[in-house]
């Protein structure tokens, strides 16, 4: 394997290691799917801010 | 979480959010125009105050003329609150400079001399405290019974169409109320995880507003009262905000609050899992 290639395969692995980390740790999945549920069994959405 | 009440009136017109919680003004404005949303619930009673610098020039209400005072929006209790103690003292509010500003700023605002006063719900009044330069000038409670700020709002459509789902949703927050007011450990455990989970702001700081003193917010009655609101009302026609008093049943559903009457508190104890 060249050196260009052993270079783009570890940024390809270290891009793809990060979104998956970042799809695991901090996208919210089930806010996510909510959307996509029936309306009669989705979530209400409730907005608030930190604020009394 | 939201920044700001502007951005949820847009979220909720937009159908991103199908409940929210608003300043009570802003949500009977929305109403008076024609917006399809009603007031179900109170999100608190108390919690908000004016802060002044602690070694500044104002020491009662009647020092303000010429001063700037900050406001979280127009169409907000504080604002209408500031009208009435100014009011109360021979002053108006054309004796002092109003601005709006997004709740999280207005403490450095204050500490950077940019605003003389701002009057604010919790917990800015007590960041400005424990960060040593604020100085209460008055508690809403001082000068309005009974005061309310924040309501929740859902859109008439999910009202008409998810009745169980409001239901339970009102029954959470009237449980928790309960559950909060029983007491310091409550309030201590709850400033815990809401600032680390929800605010994303130090506990120490909720620990400060829901605890010095205890009554500095209420939870409980939540029920929305019309007493409350004709006060509300009659404050926002004198303001200029809305041309009319709107009958209190244009935009107040109280059944959700009469569903939830006679619930208790959650049975939940720090560091249990799960709560009954």
């Amino acid at each position: 394997m060249t050196k260009k290639k052993k270079i783009v395969g570890i940024v390809v692995a270290w891009a793809a290691m990060v979104t998956g980390l970042h799809l695991w740790l901090n996208f919210d999945w089930a806010s996510f799917l909510n959307d996509f549920r029936p309306e009669a069994e989705r979530k209400l959405n409730v907005a608030y801010i930190p604020v009394t | 979480m939201f920044q700001g009440f502007p951005e949820i009136k847009e979220a909720l017109i937009s159908n991103r959010m199908q409940a929210g919680f608003l300043v009570a003004p802003m949500a009977v404005a929305l109403r008076s125009q024609g917006v399809p949303i009603k007031i179900i619930y109170l999100g608190h009673r108390y919690g908000s105050a004016a802060v002044v610098r602690k070694d500044g020039p104002i020491k009662t209400a009647a020092d303000l003329k010429g001063r700037t005072i900050a406001i979280p929006n127009r169409f907000s209790d504080e604002r209408l609150m500031a009208g009435l103690v100014l009011r109360k003292h021979g002053l108006s509010e054309k004796d002092v400079h109003m601005v709006e500003m997004a709740p999280p700023d207005v403490a450095s605002a204050l500490a950077a001399n940019a605003v003389d006063m701002f009057v604010m719900g919790e917990p800015y009044p007590s960041q400005a405290e424990m960060a040593g330069f604020g100085r209460v000038l008055f508690f809403a409670k001082d000068y309005w019974p009974d005061y309310m700020s924040c309501v929740l709002v859902v859109r008439q459509d999910v009202i008409e169409q998810r009745r169980e789902a409001v239901q339970l949703l009102v029954d959470g927050i009237a449980r928790s109320g309960i559950w909060l007011d029983e007491g310091r450990p409550h309030r201590e455990y709850a400033a815990e995880f809401v600032g680390r989970y929800y605010y994303r702001q130090p506990p120490a700081l909720l620990k400060w507003a829901l605890t010095k003193p205890l009554d500095r917010v209420m939870y409980s009655p939540l029920t929305p009262l019309k007493k409350d609101f004709d006060m509300v009302n009659d404050l926002m026609v004198e303001a200029g905000l809305i041309p009319r008093k709107l009958a209190f049943e244009d935009y107040v559903d109280g059944s959700f609050a009469e569903g939830a009457q006679g619930l208790g508190a959650w049975k939940f104890n720090p560091g249990d899992t799960t709560a009954e």
